[in-house]
Protein backbone atom coordinates (compact mmCIF):
# COMPACT_ATOMS: atom_id res chain seq x y z
CA UNK A 1 0.00 0.00 0.00
CA UNK A 2 1.52 3.09 -1.22
CA UNK A 3 1.99 5.91 1.42
CA UNK A 4 0.47 9.20 0.66
CA UNK A 5 1.58 10.44 4.08
CA UNK A 6 3.50 13.38 2.76
CA UNK A 7 2.33 16.32 0.62
CA UNK A 8 3.65 18.81 -2.01
CA UNK A 9 1.39 21.44 -1.53
CA UNK A 10 2.93 24.63 -3.68
CA UNK A 11 5.07 24.79 -6.72
CA UNK A 12 6.73 27.90 -8.07
CA UNK A 13 9.41 28.20 -11.32
CA UNK A 14 10.94 31.68 -12.89
CA UNK A 15 10.86 32.33 -16.92
CA UNK A 16 13.91 30.04 -18.19
CA UNK A 17 16.40 32.38 -20.53
CA UNK A 18 19.99 33.09 -21.44
CA UNK A 19 22.37 35.20 -20.41
CA UNK A 20 20.19 37.20 -17.80
CA UNK A 21 23.15 38.06 -15.59
CA UNK A 22 20.98 37.71 -12.88
CA UNK A 23 22.49 35.79 -9.61
CA UNK A 24 20.82 32.64 -8.68
CA UNK A 25 20.18 33.94 -5.47
CA UNK A 26 17.96 36.43 -7.15
CA UNK A 27 16.18 33.31 -9.21
CA UNK A 28 16.03 31.96 -5.42
CA UNK A 29 14.24 34.89 -4.09
CA UNK A 30 11.61 35.15 -6.81
CA UNK A 31 10.97 31.16 -6.38
CA UNK A 32 10.28 31.50 -2.25
CA UNK A 33 8.13 34.96 -3.15
CA UNK A 34 6.40 32.50 -5.64
CA UNK A 35 6.02 30.26 -3.48
CA UNK A 36 4.82 32.21 -0.38
CA UNK A 37 2.28 34.09 -2.77
CA UNK A 38 0.86 30.65 -4.01
CA UNK A 39 0.47 28.88 -0.42
CA UNK A 40 -0.26 31.94 1.71
CA UNK A 41 2.20 30.27 4.01
CA UNK A 42 4.29 33.25 6.05
CA UNK A 43 8.39 32.62 5.17
CA UNK A 44 8.47 31.92 9.09
CA UNK A 45 6.45 28.86 8.87
CA UNK A 46 9.25 27.21 6.98
CA UNK A 47 11.52 25.48 8.89
CA UNK A 48 13.72 23.00 6.68
CA UNK A 49 15.06 23.69 3.27
CA UNK A 50 17.35 21.41 0.70
CA UNK A 51 19.00 23.35 -2.22
CA UNK A 52 20.34 22.05 -5.17
CA UNK A 53 23.81 22.55 -5.95
CA UNK A 54 24.45 25.04 -8.04
CA UNK A 55 27.71 25.71 -11.24
CA UNK A 56 26.40 29.61 -10.43
CA UNK A 57 27.55 31.13 -7.66
CA UNK A 58 28.93 28.44 -5.36
CA UNK A 59 32.51 28.14 -5.21
CA UNK A 60 31.85 28.19 -1.05
CA UNK A 61 31.10 24.80 0.45
CA UNK A 62 28.42 26.73 2.15
CA UNK A 63 25.64 27.15 -0.15
CA UNK A 64 22.55 25.91 1.59
CA UNK A 65 23.40 28.54 4.50
CA UNK A 66 24.17 31.08 2.28
CA UNK A 67 21.36 30.88 0.35
CA UNK A 68 19.19 30.27 3.12
CA UNK A 69 20.52 32.89 5.20
CA UNK A 70 20.23 35.36 2.13
CA UNK A 71 16.03 33.94 2.28
CA UNK A 72 16.12 34.77 6.15
CA UNK A 73 15.11 31.74 6.84
CA UNK A 74 15.37 30.01 10.43
CA UNK A 75 15.77 26.78 10.03
CA UNK A 76 15.67 23.08 11.79
CA UNK A 77 17.19 21.17 8.82
CA UNK A 78 19.43 22.94 6.11
CA UNK A 79 21.24 20.32 3.03
CA UNK A 80 22.23 20.89 -0.11
CA UNK A 81 21.50 17.77 -2.36
CA UNK A 82 24.43 17.37 -4.81
CA UNK A 83 22.98 14.96 -6.99
CA UNK A 84 23.24 16.49 -10.43
CA UNK A 85 20.33 16.67 -12.49
CA UNK A 86 18.46 13.69 -9.69
CA UNK A 87 18.84 16.69 -6.91
CA UNK A 88 15.01 17.71 -7.15
CA UNK A 89 13.78 14.29 -6.31
CA UNK A 90 15.96 13.46 -4.00
CA UNK A 91 15.52 16.47 -2.12
CA UNK A 92 11.95 16.31 -2.16
CA UNK A 93 12.56 12.17 -1.11
CA UNK A 94 15.18 13.42 1.70
CA UNK A 95 12.61 15.80 3.20
CA UNK A 96 10.31 13.66 3.39
CA UNK A 97 11.83 11.66 5.37
CA UNK A 98 13.45 13.92 7.25
CA UNK A 99 9.13 15.14 7.50
CA UNK A 100 8.71 11.37 9.28
CA UNK A 101 11.67 11.74 11.36
CA UNK A 102 10.19 14.61 12.97
CA UNK A 103 13.36 16.94 12.19
CA UNK A 104 11.71 19.42 10.43
CA UNK A 105 7.81 20.36 9.67
CA UNK A 106 7.69 22.41 6.47
CA UNK A 107 10.46 22.41 3.97
CA UNK A 108 11.12 24.64 1.38
CA UNK A 109 12.86 22.47 -1.55
CA UNK A 110 14.77 25.12 -4.25
CA UNK A 111 16.42 24.51 -6.95
CA UNK A 112 18.73 27.87 -8.74
CA UNK A 113 21.07 28.15 -11.23
CA UNK A 114 22.61 30.94 -13.71
CA UNK A 115 24.93 28.53 -15.39
CA UNK A 116 24.44 30.14 -18.89
CA UNK A 117 25.54 33.36 -17.21
CA UNK A 118 28.47 31.90 -14.75
CA UNK A 119 30.04 28.44 -14.57
CA UNK A 120 32.16 28.28 -11.09
CA UNK A 121 32.42 24.34 -11.64
CA UNK A 122 35.56 22.97 -11.60
CA UNK A 123 36.24 19.86 -13.50
CA UNK A 124 35.93 16.56 -11.78
CA UNK A 125 37.50 13.76 -10.21
CA UNK A 126 39.61 11.87 -13.77
CA UNK A 127 38.80 14.60 -15.64
CA UNK A 128 42.09 16.71 -15.43
CA UNK A 129 43.82 13.74 -16.21
CA UNK A 130 41.76 11.33 -17.96
CA UNK A 131 39.23 13.10 -20.09
CA UNK A 132 40.61 16.90 -20.58
CA UNK A 133 44.15 15.63 -22.31
CA UNK A 134 41.87 13.30 -24.54
CA UNK A 135 39.53 16.39 -26.14
CA UNK A 136 36.10 14.96 -25.15
CA UNK A 137 33.53 17.67 -26.09
CA UNK A 138 31.93 17.34 -23.06
CA UNK A 139 28.63 15.58 -22.61
CA UNK A 140 27.83 15.76 -26.06
CA UNK A 141 30.80 13.20 -26.70
CA UNK A 142 30.30 11.08 -23.59
CA UNK A 143 26.41 10.94 -25.51
CA UNK A 144 27.86 10.00 -28.69
CA UNK A 145 29.42 7.04 -27.03
CA UNK A 146 26.11 5.85 -25.55
CA UNK A 147 24.78 6.56 -29.06
CA UNK A 148 27.00 4.83 -31.41
CA UNK A 149 27.06 1.44 -28.74
CA UNK A 150 23.18 1.81 -29.05
CA UNK A 151 23.56 2.14 -32.58
CA UNK A 152 25.68 -0.75 -33.20
CA UNK A 153 23.84 -3.18 -30.87
CA UNK A 154 20.19 -3.12 -31.42
CA UNK A 155 20.37 -0.23 -34.51
CA UNK A 156 18.71 3.17 -34.11
CA UNK A 157 15.82 4.50 -35.86
CA UNK A 158 16.26 8.29 -36.34
CA UNK A 159 12.79 8.87 -36.93
CA UNK A 160 12.14 7.88 -33.24
CA UNK A 161 14.47 10.31 -31.76
CA UNK A 162 12.81 13.20 -33.63
CA UNK A 163 9.38 12.11 -32.41
CA UNK A 164 10.68 12.81 -29.05
CA UNK A 165 12.04 16.14 -30.08
CA UNK A 166 9.17 17.45 -31.61
CA UNK A 167 6.54 16.35 -29.44
CA UNK A 168 8.50 18.11 -26.43
CA UNK A 169 8.85 21.35 -28.54
CA UNK A 170 5.23 21.19 -29.12
CA UNK A 171 4.97 21.34 -25.38
CA UNK A 172 7.44 24.13 -25.06
CA UNK A 173 5.57 26.18 -27.38
CA UNK A 174 2.47 25.77 -24.77
CA UNK A 175 4.71 26.77 -21.65
CA UNK A 176 5.04 30.44 -21.00
CA UNK A 177 7.90 29.84 -19.23
CA UNK A 178 10.09 28.06 -21.40
CA UNK A 179 13.32 29.65 -22.88
CA UNK A 180 11.65 32.23 -25.51
CA UNK A 181 13.71 31.37 -28.68
CA UNK A 182 12.63 27.82 -28.29
CA UNK A 183 8.88 27.90 -28.42
CA UNK A 184 8.35 27.65 -32.02
CA UNK A 185 7.31 23.31 -33.09
CA UNK A 186 10.28 22.11 -34.88
CA UNK A 187 9.92 19.26 -38.29
CA UNK A 188 11.33 15.80 -38.70
CA UNK A 189 13.78 17.67 -41.40
CA UNK A 190 14.58 20.58 -38.48
CA UNK A 191 16.11 17.14 -36.05
CA UNK A 192 18.03 15.09 -38.98
CA UNK A 193 19.45 18.27 -40.75
CA UNK A 194 20.39 20.04 -37.32
CA UNK A 195 24.53 20.18 -36.98
CA UNK A 196 26.48 17.46 -35.62
CA UNK A 197 28.10 18.28 -32.46
CA UNK A 198 29.88 15.10 -31.55
CA UNK A 199 28.63 12.09 -34.26
CA UNK A 200 26.09 11.19 -34.09
CA UNK A 201 24.66 13.71 -31.48
CA UNK A 202 23.12 16.30 -33.02
CA UNK A 203 22.30 19.93 -32.00
CA UNK A 204 18.79 19.33 -31.61
CA UNK A 205 19.81 16.12 -29.09
CA UNK A 206 21.37 18.27 -26.98
CA UNK A 207 19.76 20.58 -24.04
CA UNK A 208 20.99 24.28 -23.70
CA UNK A 209 22.40 25.55 -20.46
CA UNK A 210 20.21 28.71 -19.43
CA UNK A 211 19.36 30.71 -16.15
CA UNK A 212 16.59 29.69 -14.45
CA UNK A 213 15.08 28.48 -10.81
CA UNK A 214 12.16 26.49 -9.47
CA UNK A 215 10.87 25.15 -6.33
CA UNK A 216 8.83 23.10 -4.13
CA UNK A 217 6.98 22.48 -0.77
CA UNK A 218 6.87 19.97 1.20
CA UNK A 219 5.08 18.93 4.43
CA UNK A 220 3.24 16.04 6.35
CA UNK A 221 -0.34 15.78 4.60
CA UNK A 222 -1.62 15.78 8.19
CA UNK A 223 -0.37 19.30 8.31
CA UNK A 224 -1.08 20.03 4.79
CA UNK A 225 -4.93 19.27 5.94
CA UNK A 226 -4.46 20.96 8.75
CA UNK A 227 -3.77 24.19 7.20
CA UNK A 228 -6.32 24.23 4.50
CA UNK A 229 -4.79 23.23 1.47
CA UNK A 230 -7.29 21.54 -0.83
CA UNK A 231 -4.84 20.76 -3.81
CA UNK A 232 -1.91 18.63 -3.16
CA UNK A 233 0.23 15.88 -4.43
CA UNK A 234 1.88 12.82 -3.20
CA UNK A 235 4.95 10.89 -3.43
CA UNK A 236 4.03 7.51 -3.03
CA UNK A 237 7.52 6.07 -4.78
CA UNK A 238 10.78 6.86 -5.20
CA UNK A 239 14.27 5.01 -6.30
CA UNK A 240 17.54 5.74 -6.68
CA UNK A 241 20.72 4.13 -7.91
CA UNK A 242 24.00 6.06 -8.07
CA UNK A 243 27.26 5.01 -9.70
CA UNK A 244 25.45 2.12 -11.26
CA UNK A 245 27.86 -0.68 -12.83
CA UNK A 246 31.26 1.32 -11.38
CA UNK A 247 32.63 -2.14 -9.89
CA UNK A 248 31.81 -3.64 -12.94
CA UNK A 249 34.64 -3.19 -15.84
CA UNK A 250 31.85 -5.02 -18.58
CA UNK A 251 29.40 -2.87 -17.76
CA UNK A 252 26.71 -2.06 -20.76
CA UNK A 253 26.61 1.83 -21.36
CA UNK A 254 23.20 1.25 -22.32
CA UNK A 255 22.16 0.34 -19.10
CA UNK A 256 21.02 3.02 -16.67
CA UNK A 257 20.50 2.78 -12.96
CA UNK A 258 16.67 3.47 -14.00
CA UNK A 259 16.73 -0.17 -14.18
CA UNK A 260 17.04 -0.68 -10.32
CA UNK A 261 15.41 2.86 -9.63
CA UNK A 262 12.15 2.48 -11.54
CA UNK A 263 11.41 -0.80 -10.30
CA UNK A 264 11.57 0.13 -7.20
CA UNK A 265 9.38 3.24 -6.99
CA UNK A 266 6.47 1.07 -8.95
CA UNK A 267 6.75 -0.84 -6.17
CA UNK A 268 6.24 1.46 -3.79
CA UNK A 269 3.60 3.04 -5.47
CA UNK A 270 2.10 -0.16 -5.99
CA UNK A 271 1.71 0.09 -9.69
CA UNK A 272 3.38 -1.19 -12.69
CA UNK A 273 4.04 1.24 -15.88
CA UNK A 274 1.21 -0.15 -17.46
CA UNK A 275 -0.61 2.42 -14.72
CA UNK A 276 1.47 5.65 -15.81
CA UNK A 277 -0.73 8.20 -16.94
CA UNK A 278 2.06 10.89 -17.74
CA UNK A 279 6.43 10.46 -18.22
CA UNK A 280 8.51 13.65 -17.07
CA UNK A 281 11.43 12.01 -17.73
CA UNK A 282 14.88 13.98 -16.96
CA UNK A 283 15.83 15.05 -20.57
CA UNK A 284 19.63 16.19 -21.20
CA UNK A 285 19.89 14.11 -24.56
CA UNK A 286 16.78 12.87 -26.72
CA UNK A 287 18.31 9.05 -26.36
CA UNK A 288 18.15 9.56 -22.53
CA UNK A 289 14.35 9.83 -22.81
CA UNK A 290 14.13 6.63 -24.87
CA UNK A 291 17.10 4.76 -22.66
CA UNK A 292 14.69 5.62 -19.37
CA UNK A 293 11.57 4.08 -21.61
CA UNK A 294 13.62 0.74 -21.62
CA UNK A 295 15.86 0.55 -18.40
CA UNK A 296 12.24 1.31 -16.48
CA UNK A 297 10.35 -1.31 -18.87
CA UNK A 298 7.83 0.68 -20.13
CA UNK A 299 9.22 -1.41 -23.30
CA UNK A 300 12.05 -4.36 -23.83
CA UNK A 301 15.34 -3.32 -23.80
CA UNK A 302 16.55 -2.36 -27.68
CA UNK A 303 12.89 -1.82 -28.76
CA UNK A 304 13.01 1.87 -27.60
CA UNK A 305 12.83 3.64 -31.09
CA UNK A 306 9.85 0.97 -32.21
CA UNK A 307 8.04 1.35 -28.48
CA UNK A 308 8.35 5.47 -29.58
CA UNK A 309 6.96 5.17 -32.94
CA UNK A 310 3.57 3.24 -31.82
CA UNK A 311 3.08 6.14 -28.90
CA UNK A 312 1.64 9.10 -28.96
CA UNK A 313 3.72 11.12 -26.58
CA UNK A 314 1.99 14.55 -27.18
CA UNK A 315 -0.23 15.92 -24.44
CA UNK A 316 -3.34 14.31 -25.31
CA UNK A 317 -1.38 10.79 -26.26
CA UNK A 318 -1.32 7.47 -24.22
CA UNK A 319 1.79 8.66 -22.58
CA UNK A 320 2.00 12.48 -22.52
CA UNK A 321 6.04 13.47 -22.56
CA UNK A 322 7.32 15.95 -20.56
CA UNK A 323 4.54 18.31 -21.19
CA UNK A 324 6.37 21.65 -20.51
CA UNK A 325 8.44 21.15 -23.35
CA UNK A 326 11.03 19.00 -20.94
CA UNK A 327 14.81 21.15 -20.58
CA UNK A 328 15.83 20.15 -24.09
CA UNK A 329 12.92 22.75 -25.28
CA UNK A 330 12.35 25.23 -22.18
CA UNK A 331 15.82 25.04 -21.57
CA UNK A 332 17.93 23.86 -18.81
CA UNK A 333 18.46 26.09 -15.75
CA UNK A 334 21.83 24.75 -14.94
CA UNK A 335 21.89 22.65 -12.09
CA UNK A 336 18.07 23.45 -10.97
CA UNK A 337 17.06 22.04 -14.44
CA UNK A 338 16.14 18.20 -12.65
CA UNK A 339 12.87 20.44 -11.10
CA UNK A 340 11.80 21.25 -14.17
CA UNK A 341 9.78 18.69 -14.87
CA UNK A 342 9.23 18.12 -11.22
CA UNK A 343 6.99 21.13 -11.62
CA UNK A 344 5.45 20.42 -14.42
CA UNK A 345 4.65 17.19 -13.34
CA UNK A 346 2.87 19.23 -9.53
CA UNK A 347 1.67 21.56 -12.05
CA UNK A 348 -0.31 19.01 -13.86
CA UNK A 349 -1.75 17.19 -11.05
CA UNK A 350 -2.70 20.29 -9.78
CA UNK A 351 -4.81 21.06 -12.93
CA UNK A 352 -3.42 23.88 -13.54
CA UNK A 353 -1.48 23.23 -16.52
CA UNK A 354 -3.94 25.43 -19.03
CA UNK A 355 -3.90 24.44 -22.47
CA UNK A 356 -1.39 21.99 -21.91
CA UNK A 357 -3.62 20.10 -19.38
CA UNK A 358 -3.37 16.13 -19.39
CA UNK A 359 -7.00 15.06 -19.13
CA UNK A 360 -7.83 12.62 -16.16
CA UNK A 361 -4.28 12.21 -15.48
CA UNK A 362 -4.01 11.31 -11.37
CA UNK A 363 -0.57 10.49 -11.21
CA UNK A 364 3.04 11.11 -13.21
CA UNK A 365 6.01 9.38 -13.18
CA UNK A 366 9.26 11.92 -12.74
CA UNK A 367 13.01 11.06 -13.40
CA UNK A 368 16.49 12.81 -12.60
CA UNK A 369 19.72 11.86 -14.40
CA UNK A 370 23.01 13.23 -12.75
CA UNK A 371 26.46 13.76 -13.83
CA UNK A 372 27.80 11.77 -16.19
CA UNK A 373 30.74 9.26 -15.30
CA UNK A 374 33.67 8.04 -16.99
CA UNK A 375 33.01 5.50 -19.84
CA UNK A 376 29.55 4.52 -18.21
CA UNK A 377 25.92 5.34 -18.45
CA UNK A 378 25.04 8.54 -15.98
CA UNK A 379 26.27 8.81 -12.35
CA UNK A 380 22.52 8.90 -10.69
CA UNK A 381 19.54 7.86 -11.30
CA UNK A 382 16.01 9.05 -9.22
CA UNK A 383 12.64 8.12 -10.18
CA UNK A 384 9.40 9.48 -8.38
CA UNK A 385 5.75 8.76 -8.58
CA UNK A 386 3.61 11.76 -7.57
CA UNK A 387 -0.10 11.21 -7.22
CA UNK A 388 -2.53 13.82 -7.19
CA UNK A 389 -4.03 14.03 -3.41
CA UNK B 1 46.59 25.30 -40.14
CA UNK B 2 49.71 22.94 -40.20
CA UNK B 3 50.18 20.22 -37.77
CA UNK B 4 53.29 22.43 -36.19
CA UNK B 5 50.79 25.53 -35.44
CA UNK B 6 48.63 22.77 -33.46
CA UNK B 7 49.32 23.41 -29.56
CA UNK B 8 49.98 20.19 -27.95
CA UNK B 9 47.39 18.30 -25.63
CA UNK B 10 46.34 20.10 -22.27
CA UNK B 11 49.29 18.41 -20.04
CA UNK B 12 47.31 15.66 -17.44
CA UNK B 13 47.19 16.75 -13.66
CA UNK B 14 48.27 13.64 -11.89
CA UNK B 15 47.14 12.37 -8.21
CA UNK B 16 49.66 10.88 -5.70
CA UNK B 17 48.23 7.68 -6.02
CA UNK B 18 47.93 7.84 -10.42
CA UNK B 19 51.26 8.83 -10.50
CA UNK B 20 52.71 5.23 -11.37
CA UNK B 21 50.62 5.60 -14.46
CA UNK B 22 52.53 8.51 -15.60
CA UNK B 23 55.76 7.20 -14.72
CA UNK B 24 55.61 4.40 -16.64
CA UNK B 25 53.99 6.41 -19.78
CA UNK B 26 57.60 8.21 -19.44
CA UNK B 27 59.12 5.25 -20.82
CA UNK B 28 55.89 4.04 -23.02
CA UNK B 29 55.31 1.68 -20.54
CA UNK B 30 51.10 0.86 -20.04
CA UNK B 31 50.18 0.39 -16.50
CA UNK B 32 47.73 -0.66 -14.96
CA UNK B 33 46.30 -1.09 -11.38
CA UNK B 34 46.00 -4.60 -10.13
CA UNK B 35 43.94 -6.02 -7.39
CA UNK B 36 45.85 -8.60 -5.86
CA UNK B 37 42.46 -10.48 -4.26
CA UNK B 38 40.68 -10.50 -7.04
CA UNK B 39 42.97 -11.17 -10.32
CA UNK B 40 41.63 -8.10 -12.11
CA UNK B 41 42.70 -4.70 -13.47
CA UNK B 42 41.34 -1.44 -13.41
CA UNK B 43 41.53 2.22 -14.94
CA UNK B 44 41.46 4.50 -14.36
CA UNK B 45 43.50 4.76 -11.16
CA UNK B 46 41.85 5.07 -7.93
CA UNK B 47 43.17 4.97 -4.25
CA UNK B 48 41.26 1.19 -3.35
CA UNK B 49 40.37 -2.03 -5.13
CA UNK B 50 37.25 -1.60 -7.24
CA UNK B 51 36.10 -4.51 -6.08
CA UNK B 52 36.67 -5.31 -2.63
CA UNK B 53 37.44 -1.90 -1.47
CA UNK B 54 40.95 -2.57 0.14
CA UNK B 55 44.19 -1.31 -0.87
CA UNK B 56 46.12 -4.63 -2.08
CA UNK B 57 46.72 -3.10 -5.38
CA UNK B 58 49.85 -3.64 -7.75
CA UNK B 59 50.62 -1.76 -10.95
CA UNK B 60 51.36 -3.88 -13.95
CA UNK B 61 52.56 -3.54 -17.60
CA UNK B 62 49.65 -4.24 -19.76
CA UNK B 63 49.52 -5.63 -23.15
CA UNK B 64 48.39 -2.56 -24.71
CA UNK B 65 46.11 -4.29 -27.23
CA UNK B 66 42.08 -3.43 -26.92
CA UNK B 67 39.04 -3.26 -29.28
CA UNK B 68 36.56 -0.28 -29.96
CA UNK B 69 33.56 -0.31 -27.88
CA UNK B 70 31.90 2.56 -28.86
CA UNK B 71 32.95 5.63 -30.51
CA UNK B 72 32.67 9.64 -31.33
CA UNK B 73 33.59 12.08 -33.61
CA UNK B 74 34.72 15.52 -32.30
CA UNK B 75 33.54 18.31 -34.82
CA UNK B 76 33.35 21.17 -32.08
CA UNK B 77 35.95 20.43 -29.99
CA UNK B 78 36.84 22.22 -26.82
CA UNK B 79 39.24 25.41 -27.28
CA UNK B 80 42.53 23.55 -26.16
CA UNK B 81 42.00 21.28 -29.87
CA UNK B 82 40.43 23.87 -32.35
CA UNK B 83 42.19 22.86 -35.15
CA UNK B 84 42.83 19.54 -34.56
CA UNK B 85 38.96 18.58 -35.41
CA UNK B 86 38.01 16.33 -36.72
CA UNK B 87 38.71 13.60 -34.32
CA UNK B 88 37.71 9.87 -33.09
CA UNK B 89 37.65 9.26 -29.48
CA UNK B 90 37.14 5.84 -28.72
CA UNK B 91 35.71 3.68 -25.74
CA UNK B 92 38.32 1.02 -25.58
CA UNK B 93 37.79 -2.34 -23.88
CA UNK B 94 41.26 -3.20 -23.11
CA UNK B 95 42.75 -6.71 -23.16
CA UNK B 96 42.95 -6.92 -19.57
CA UNK B 97 39.02 -6.32 -18.79
CA UNK B 98 38.90 -2.03 -18.36
CA UNK B 99 37.94 0.62 -20.59
CA UNK B 100 39.52 3.30 -21.72
CA UNK B 101 39.00 7.29 -23.44
CA UNK B 102 41.42 7.90 -25.87
CA UNK B 103 41.81 9.48 -29.53
CA UNK B 104 42.22 6.91 -32.51
CA UNK B 105 44.54 8.18 -34.14
CA UNK B 106 45.54 8.62 -37.87
CA UNK B 107 41.58 6.95 -38.60
CA UNK B 108 38.52 8.43 -40.16
CA UNK B 109 34.96 8.36 -38.40
CA UNK B 110 33.94 5.90 -41.74
CA UNK B 111 36.83 3.50 -40.85
CA UNK B 112 35.70 2.75 -37.27
CA UNK B 113 33.46 -0.20 -36.15
CA UNK B 114 32.62 -1.60 -32.93
CA UNK B 115 34.80 -4.43 -32.36
CA UNK B 116 37.74 -3.07 -34.21
CA UNK B 117 41.06 -4.09 -33.18
CA UNK B 118 43.51 -1.45 -31.39
CA UNK B 119 46.76 -1.25 -29.62
CA UNK B 120 47.89 1.70 -27.57
CA UNK B 121 50.56 4.35 -29.16
CA UNK B 122 52.11 7.07 -27.22
CA UNK B 123 51.97 11.25 -27.78
CA UNK B 124 54.12 13.33 -26.28
CA UNK B 125 52.84 16.33 -24.40
CA UNK B 126 56.07 17.32 -22.94
CA UNK B 127 59.39 16.29 -21.55
CA UNK B 128 57.03 15.02 -18.47
CA UNK B 129 54.37 13.47 -20.40
CA UNK B 130 53.46 10.76 -22.96
CA UNK B 131 49.82 10.61 -23.93
CA UNK B 132 47.96 7.68 -24.76
CA UNK B 133 46.57 7.13 -27.94
CA UNK B 134 45.44 4.07 -29.94
CA UNK B 135 46.13 3.45 -33.75
CA UNK B 136 43.86 0.86 -35.71
CA UNK B 137 45.39 -2.54 -36.15
CA UNK B 138 44.93 -3.94 -39.37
Amino acid sequence: MAKKDIAIVGYHETKIDVNTGRSPLDFAGEVLDGLLGQTGLEKDAIDGFAVCSAMSGMSTPFWSVVVSDYLGMELNWCQQVDIGGSSPLGAVARAGSAIRDGQCEIVFVLGADSQSSQNLSNPRGWQPEFQIPVGLMGPPGAFGFITNRYDGVYGLDLKALAKIAIAQRGHAVMNENAYEKFRKPITEDDYLNSRMISDPVRLLDCVMPCDGGNGVIVMSTERAKALGFSKMVHPIGFGERDNHGVNNPDTDILETGHCVAGPKALAQAGMTVDDVDMFQPYDDFIIAVMLQMENIGFCERGQGCAYVMDTDLTHTGNLPLNTSGGQISAGQAGLAGGGTNLVEAVRQLMGEAGERQVAGASNAMVTGIGAIPYLRNWSCSTVMILEAG
Amino acid sequence: MSDQEIPPRPAPVPTNFSQPFWDGAKEKKFMLQYCLDTGKFQFFPRPNSLYTGRRNLEWREASGDGTVYSFTVTRRAPPAFRGREPYVIGSIQLAEGPRMMAEIIGAQYEDIKIGAKVRIAWEEINEDFNYPVFELVE
